[in-house]
């Protein structure tokens, strides 16, 4: 079974690299790594455990890295979905926004995680 | 509460149409409630963590509200739940007042549900300062019945209890009522599905065989945060629902319009006999006064079905309360109140309710429902505040949930209203915690003031600051009981 590296880059906090199976998704294996992540629903429902994707790295090739400069990055590159990530409007899915409780690795990469992503979601629309 | 003798002797002209020995939990009538309960001691308070970087699950705390113990305003016990990610909300009892036929019935569990996990917890408070959690239902076993975003928990007539749930098991539409039995097991389904499409709180008023019931949204879109564009595109509520009671059918629907949007909180008076009640329509605003008009001629299916010839009529809704969106010179827009909670004294003779936003509590007189009548208002902490610390400790947002004692005279809040609401527009709240405030209450004079010598910091919890919700009493409270 294929196994990639998923960096997790808590925003104002540690960065650490656990390793996800292909079949399991980054909240799974941040649990069994003891490395915590924010969640709610786990159904892909509440955006509480999204991170943002930025870069991923050619699993195959082991080189020749894929990075976010400039470009919007793909996430469907690094992960694939368990069921649908509601949670996410068009424009989060462009914007690189994942949802990491039912997204399983494809490749390996960086993510931005912590509560903090969560808040970019959506703006105060008063201020 | 099991004393037969006294319940005659109480409010004499009260038409208990039983008239019946009163045997279960709770007051025989919300007089009763009034004249015969002790101060409140203690207060149950959801407390918690989902959506921050503290990784710990949110608990139930046990708050010390006796002026006269050493703990007065501490967080005397945590109750922790098994699991993160719950996002405890709304909780409620397995039995109220509702239940005082109910012989042998206790008012000791509390249901307390994930918001966010769909989880639902049963804690039993038999040792109050110590509440033990006793059963879990997992996120699993609820999804089964198409369910999910688990909100209002009332207890329901025979022990069971009825939660409103907001969404289908994907966290889109259309939401439902999950039934539990006096065993804590999930029985089904209330209602056939398809009743209705959103969902949030409701209340019951069984001599009149009605419930109403009110409209968030779709989980998937409340969950990540509020935002402008789903209101544009019509997937916030401004709808409430009547419902045949025994039936569990919507007999009617009414539209809010623009001035309605997101109907929240809905209570109906205390008094069992009542068909007047109140919602606050958070978003726009408003309190709508709602009451059911009866017309002279019967419906041709009242008189077709044989039974009794009941009256036929229906409900009616008026806006009864507006409040004004402000200019703050930091904000681009006018800020609108945000009226998230109201609530009815026992008596029937206030609303009380929160305008997060503006940082305001407010009080009305409303002997007459159709013309409320402003008390007094109190501006603490929020985006207007006059009062933006106690005791030097800065406030971080608005007043929230309320609570007010079964006397009317001591007024408790606190002031987180949903994790991801609290980040846009209190952003502070999850660096300080939420804080739990008290206003004493005149109910001769209509007047509050804010007890500056109260305060419970939930910023100072042993593994970070956490966020306070909704409140109760273990004797009953002025949200929870219901008089059949
Ligand atoms: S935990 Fe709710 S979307 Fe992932």
């Amino acid at each position: 079974m294929a196994r990639y590296d998923v960096t997790l880059d808590r925003v104002g906090g540690p960065t650490r690299t656990i390793e996800v199976d292909e079949d399991e998704t980054v909240l799974e294996a941040s649990r069994r790594s003891g490395i915590p992540l924010p969640y709610g629903c786990r159904t892909g429902a509440c955006g509480t455990c999204v991170g943002r994707l930025l870069a991923i790295e050619g699993a195959e090739s082991g080189g020749g890295a894929t990075d976010a400069d400039g470009a919007p990055i793909d996430v469907a590159d690094a992960f694939a979905y368990r069921r649908e990530p509601r949670a996410l409007k068009p424009r989060h899915r462009n914007d690189g926004y994942v949802l990491l409780c039912i997204a399983r690795p494809r490749a390996n990469s960086r993510v931005a995680v912590g509560s903090r992503v969560q808040t970019e979601l959506v703006d105060n629309p008063w201020k | 509460m099991s004393d037969a003798s006294t319940t005659d002797d109480v409010e004499p002209d009260h038409d208990h149409e039983h008239h019946h020995d009163h045997e279960g939990p709770g007051y025989s009538t919300p007089q009763a409630a009034i004249e015969e309960s002790e101060r409140e001691k203690l207060a149950y308070v959801m407390s918690l963590y989902v959506g921050t970087d503290v990784d710990e699950p949110d608990f139930v705390a046990v708050v010390d509200l006796d002026p006269e113990s050493d703990t007065y305003c501490d967080i005397v016990d945590r109750i922790e739940m098994p699991n993160r990610g719950d996002e405890l909300h709304h909780f409620g009892w397995n039995a109220c007042s509702s239940s005082c036929h109910v012989e042998g019935l206790e008012r000791r569990h509390l249901i307390v549900p994930g918001q966010r996990s769909s989880r639902l917890h049963v804690i039993d408070t038999k040792d109050r300062r110590n509440p033990e959690l006793v059963e879990v239902i997992e996120p699993e076993e609820v999804f089964e019945y198409d369910l999910s975003a688990p909100h209002t928990v009332h207890c329901v007539p025979d022990g069971k209890i009825l939660i409103s749930m907001l969404g289908d098991a994907d966290g889109e539409l259309p939401g439902g009522f999950l039934e539990l039995n006096d065993d804590f097991e999930i029985e089904g389904r209330w209602e056939p599905p398809g009743e209705i499409e959103m969902n949030y709180d409701y209340w019951y008023q069984p001599r009149q065989n009605v419930m109403v019931s009110t409209e968030w949204a779709a989980p998937k879109t409340y969950y990540p945060g509020f935002d402008l564009d789903d209101v544009e595109n019509g997937e916030y509520g401004q709808r409430i629902h009547f419902w045949d009671w025994e039936n569990g059918t919507v007999e009617q629907t009414i539209d809010l319009g623009e001035e309605g949007l997101i109907p929240l909180e809905v209570r109906f008076l205390h008094t069992p006999e009542s068909t007047h009640g109140f919602v606050g329509a958070a978003l726009s605003s408003n309190i709508f006064h709602f009451w059911r008009e009866e017309s002279a001629a019967p419906r041709a299916a009242d008189e077709a079905s044989g039974d009794e010839p009941r009256a036929s009529g229906e409900y009616r809704v008026e806006k009864a309360i507006d409040f004004e969106s402000r200019e703050h010179d930091d904000w681009d827009m006018p800020v609108p109140g945000l009226t998230t909670d109201i609530l009815l004294s026992m008596d029937d003779r206030y609303l009380f309710g929160s305008n997060w936003l503006h940082g305001e509590v407010w009080m009305y007189d409303v002997s007459d429902p159709a013309n409320p009548r402003r008390a007094d208002t109190l501006s603490v902490g929020g985006t207007f505040g006059e009062v933006q610390e106690v005791q030097g400790r800065e406030l971080a947002a608005g007043p929230q949930m309320l609570q007010l004692s079964l006397d009317g005279e001591r007024l408790y809040f606190t002031t987180s209203l949903f994790s991801s609401w609290d980040d846009q527009f209190y952003p502070e709240e999850a660096e300080r915690g939420s804080v739990m405030l008290k206003a004493d209450v005149d109910p001769r004079n209509g007047t509050m003031t804010l007890d500056e010598d109260f305060l419970v910091d939930w910023g100072e919890c042993p593994a970070g600051p956490a966020r306070a919700h909704e409140i109760r009493w273990p004797d009953g409270d002025c949200t929870s009981d219901v008089w059949q």
